[in-house]
């Protein structure tokens, strides 16, 4: 659902995943149908994240403009020859806004996931491998978590941290957090469980060498499939907070809150809003793609 | 089904208290001193003084956490700085608008996915599921603060169809009420119907692989008693695991839906009490909303229960 923080109903897909190691083989025909129809969009997806990845880092050399220098002769104007995506309210190029904004919403989207993936696996190994009350303890904190409405939770958090891109980042990850540690938690309980862990143990290994060289490596493939998921809807919750007022402050531009600047001016310049607005779109359609291909690519369930 | 109930309820206890104990901790998460955070500079030190003692900040921390806890037990929520007034009346206030909301982007959504959903599963691969397709996809992506602004772009500002903002009773004035929650129902509608479709034609398609399907078909039922008498009834137990899974996404959506629309819901008191600073009511109305979350999950755990015996028995 649009405008989700967490997006549950992937989370269920890779939590799927996860079980689909021990179930029984499904019917495929559906699923082999569903990721033919899909292949042909991934290379699309990829070519967004690819140039999104490269605006971004090229930012200062592709941006025709100033992205804060106010022209206050020229403001509103129509996307033309100068402008090709208009101006706002008081004369910044939209296009240098949009290519700079695209900084904030990348680095939002892979540093709240990364921290999330990095805390969450770190909670539902500890939680898996030590069990009884550490178990306990950490996954009801982690329910506690998911006990409230995401946007509402970063809402709250990020009014009590400080408006800023750092206040977000930190908050998004916490929102995050849950959904990696129950994914790792239940991949734990269910390696733990097999017979080359057993062995090992036989061997003497020490638990944290088990840990390290068994239990992670197996785990891991359900938690990337969950990131590459997990980034588009980021990238989703750092617009809507920006869109809000939180997150990172005028002048500086962010995709959210130039949408929000602009929609006073709907009806003399639309296009104050609908150019960071397809930005965001586009990077978040092909963002699913690419997070879709990487399910297939790495889903038994899928193989071949 | 009475021993389904209280194990749910059980289980959730430590969670509540865990949710009370993460919400009186927010105050204390501020960096720096929350009296500074809440009171312009200019204040005089003797109201921060007053503040401070009426919010006990003064006092050792597991005082004040027995004191907020002890308050909390008898309904108190604490009263808001701004307008001095319990959190409770504040949100009280607030809740008709969001119910409605709530209940129309509700009935948008279900008239919208079951139809498409059911034409995409029985129709797979054809034209009609490639637009189903491409709707549900476009409802997954789309921002709804996005999605508002073009609504109201088109239906408000070009077409001057619909109002843009602000809110009438439905119960006081039924046409004017109805026609100022259409956007803001649209724009939260919209997005959870494109989920529910994708679940709904998914779980359909699995159905239809089961045997007891070929058996209807060959007692020589029509397709359409097929689906209606026998498959949509298996296939609906995904989707109302999304629809719960779904419920922190459409608080979240109203409250951005509330903000653009200027709804006075719920949400909007949420942002707006952010933005003043009234950390009180923030505390209160966060708690409010996910102790409202928990107890809509724990019916939807019912639900479950309800729809399916299977769970029951577990």
């Amino acid at each position: 659902m649009a405008g989700s923080i967490r997006e549950s109903e992937r989370a269920e897909s890779a939590a799927g995943l996860a079980r689909a190691v021990t179930s029984p083989i499904r019917p495929r025909r559906w699923r082999v149908l569903r990721r033919a129809s899909r292949a042909r969009l991934a290379p699309f997806g990829a070519a967004v994240m690819v140039l999104a990845v490269l605006v971004a880092l090229a930012a200062p050399v592709v941006a025709p403009y100033d992205p804060l220098a106010q022209d206050l002769g020229n403001t509103l104007s129509r996307p033309g020859l100068a402008h090709l995506l208009g101006t706002d309210n008081v004369g910044r190029d939209v296009l240098s806004r949009v290519i700079w904004g695209t900084r904030i919403s990348l680095l939002a989207g892979l540093v709240s996931v990364a921290l999330a993936m990095l805390a969450g696996s770190l909670l539902g190994l500890l939680a898996g491998y030590c069990g009884g009350r550490t178990d306990g303890l950490v996954m009801r904190v982690m329910d506690a978590v998911l006990s409230f409405p995401p946007l509402v939770l970063a809402l709250a958090l990020g009014a009590v941290l400080g408006a800023g891109l750092a206040g977000v980042l930190l908050a998004l990850g916490v929102v995050y957090t849950p959904t990696f540690a129950r994914l790792m938690r239940g991949q734990v309980l269910s390696i733990a469980a097999r017979d080359y862990v057993d062995a090992a143990r036989a061997l003497g290994a020490p638990g944290w060498r088990i840990a390290a060289r068994h239990v992670v490596p197996n785990a891991i493939n359900p938690i990337i499939v969950q990131a590459s998921l997990s980034v588009a809807f980021a990238i989703l919750a750092e617009a809507s907070l920006s869109f809000l007022g939180l997150g990172i402050q005028p002048p500086q531009a962010s995709w959210g809150s130039m949408i929000n600047a602009g929609r006073g001016y709907l009806q003399q310049a639309p296009w104050i809003v609908f150019g960071p607005g397809a930005a965001l779109f586009v990077t978040v359609v092909g963002l699913n793609f690419v997070g879709d291909a990487v399910r297939d690519a790495l889903d038994p369930r899928t193989r071949e | 089904m009475g021993r389904l109930v209280l194990r749910r309820l059980s289980a959730t206890v430590p969670v509540l208290l865990l949710v009370t104990a993460g919400v009186f901790l927010l105050l204390h998460l501020t960096p720096g001193d929350p009296i500074d955070v809440m009171m312009a500079e200019s204040v005089d030190a003797t109201v921060k003084e007053t503040l401070r003692r009426e919010l006990g900040l003064d006092r050792p921390i597991y005082v004040q956490y027995a004191a907020w806890m002890g308050r909390l037990l008898r309904g108190d929520l604490g009263r808001s700085i701004r307008n001095g007034e319990p959190v409770i009346e504040n949100v009280s206030r607030r809740l008709r608008p969001s119910l409605e909301l709530a209940f129309f982007a509700m009935a948008i959504s279900l008239l919208v996915a079951f139809p498409v959903g059911i034409v995409s599963a029985i129709r797979r691969n054809t034209a009609i599921d490639r637009a189903g397709a491409t709707f549900a996809l476009f409802g997954i992506c789309m921002p709804n603060f996005l999605l508002a602004l073009l609504l109201i772009f088109f239906f408000g500002v070009t077409l001057r169809w619909l109002p843009i903002s602000g809110y009438t009773d439905p119960f006081e004035e039924p046409w004017n009420g109805v026609r100022s929650l259409a956007l803001p129902a649209i724009t939260l509608g919209l997005a959870l119907a494109a989920v529910i479709t994708r679940t709904l034609r998914s779980s359909l398609l699995e159905a239809l692989g089961e045997d007891y399907v070929r058996t209807a078909r060959a007692k020589g039922l029509s397709e359409w008693r097929v689906i209606w008498g026998h498959v949509l009834k298996n296939a609906l137990i995904p989707v109302v695991t999304v629809l719960g899974l779904q419920l922190g996404t459409l608080i979240g959506g109203a409250v951005i839906t509330e903000y653009v629309f200027a709804l006075p819901g719920v949400g909007r008191l949420v942002v707006d009490a952010v933005f003043a600073r009234d950390y009180p009511l923030v505390q209160g109305v966060v708690l409010l909303i996910a102790v409202g979350f928990i107890v809509s999950n724990l019916l939807v755990d019912v639900l479950y229960g309800w729809i399916d015996p299977r769970i029951r028995a577990r």
